[in-house]
């Protein structure tokens, strides 16, 4: 490991300090906007991918995005359907990779201690959980895209035709396909 | 006309329900299906908002389950953002030294291949040394004052063209590459 001196440390702090005024917003407000959006996010980005620990680092490079992109947003609606563009698109690249290993179809990242063995609740919501990633796994990108969006997220359809670049005259009906389709899956179990 | 008018209400009708934002409503608001009665009995008969209702519950669900995970601290976030940002600035400003760096390399390679040329040529010059001694004699007068000038002032030339091929590009390297 690199040594590092203290000159060596004063001088990453103030370069940290300088590249604070690249981004238009600053620390604080970064914080506010990273607490109203980090879990949804995060949420959305650990779905897709499958995997929990990519989705950290997925999650990193969309705020880094986010905040090299210097936009001015009118709002803060606004601002977050620009982060989940960002995110969307995230995702869309990560799927045109070779995949080194495929992504399993639970893997959720959900940490084997919040499943508490004497609890059916929760071991019911596991399978549910479970089924719903084998499900999502069978759909097309855009499905689940489309459906998380949606359902999960809350979206309006002209925010989701902003966020997946798809018109918005034609999300009634690829929402109704992709709804119907996993609808069939989740009552066969996921299979 | 009206068949056609007909067929895309029939199509709308299976496609969409009136009711399907009040049941996503009940979905979000977490009051599927115990305080909501009427709109079960309503699912009950409408294959759309049954569809509807499996998927938004199980997405719902699974959002909140994956929500309840923390996300990396925000201090974190900003802090290697910003590392990132003076890294990617550090990186275009080195762009410009690189096609300098390339544009010095062409220039001495385009001038020892004129330095090549030359000597080749002078090669040629030496086979025809004999009609130049012929000429060189009637000349006498002026080849003179010019080896003398050569003399004095040919070496020192040499060199400096020299030094100033080898110096100059690392004199730009240094001179810029102060990172």
């Amino acid at each position: 490991m690199r040594d590092v001196t203290l000159s060596a440390l004063d001088r990453l702090g103030a370069d940290a300090a300088v590249n604070e005024d690249t981004f238009q917003m600053d620390e604080d407000a970064f914080r506010l906007f990273y607490e109203r959006t980090a879990r949804p996010v995060w949420a959305y980005l650990s779905r897709m991918s499958g995997d929990a620990r990519l989705a950290d680092d997925l999650l990193q490079e969309a705020y880094y995005r986010f905040l090299r992109a210097n936009v001015a947003h009118e709002s803060d609606a606004h601002r977050r359907n620009y982060l989940f563009r960002i995110a969307a698109n995230l995702v869309k690249d990560l799927r045109r990779r070779p995949q080194v290993f495929p992504a399993p179809a639970g893997a959720d990242g959900e940490p084997a201690e919040h499943a508490d063995p004497q609890s059916a609740d929760v071991a019911n919501g596991a399978v549910r959980r479970l089924d719903l990633a084998r499900s999502m796994a069978r759909l097309k990108p855009r499905e689940r895209d489309l459906l998380w969006l949606a359902y999960a997220q809350g979206s309006s359809h002209k925010e989701i035709a902003e966020t997946l670049g798809l018109k918005t005259a034609s999300i009634k009906l690829l929402l109704f396909r992709a709804r119907r389709r996993l609808a069939g899956l989740l009552r066969g179990g996921g299979r | 006309m009206n068949e056609q008018r007909l067929g895309a209400r029939a199509f709308q009708a299976s496609v969409e329900c009136p009711r399907e934002s009040d049941v996503l409503e009940a979905v979000a608001f977490g009051r599927w299906p115990d305080h909501c009665a009427e709109l079960v009995t309503h699912v009950a008969t409408c294959a759309v908002c049954a569809d509807l209702v499996e998927v938004a519950r199980a997405l719902h669900d699974d959002r909140e389950s994956l929500c309840r995970r923390d996300p990396p601290a925000a201090g974190i976030v900003w802090w290697r953002a910003t590392i990132r940002a003076r890294a990617d600035a550090a990186r275009t400003a080195t762009q410009p030294i690189s096609v300098l760096q390339a544009i010095a390399g062409a220039s001495i390679m385009g001038a020892g291949a004129g330095l090549v040329t030359i000597a080749w040529r002078s090669m040629h010059w030496v086979d025809r040394l004999d009609e130049v001694a012929v000429t060189l004699a009637s000349r006498r007068a002026d080849l003179e004052a010019a080896s003398t000038l050569a003399t004095m002032h040919g070496l020192p030339i040499l060199l400096a063209l020299a030094a100033g091929l080898v110096l100059a590009p690392l004199a730009l390297y240094f001179t810029l590459a102060d990172d």
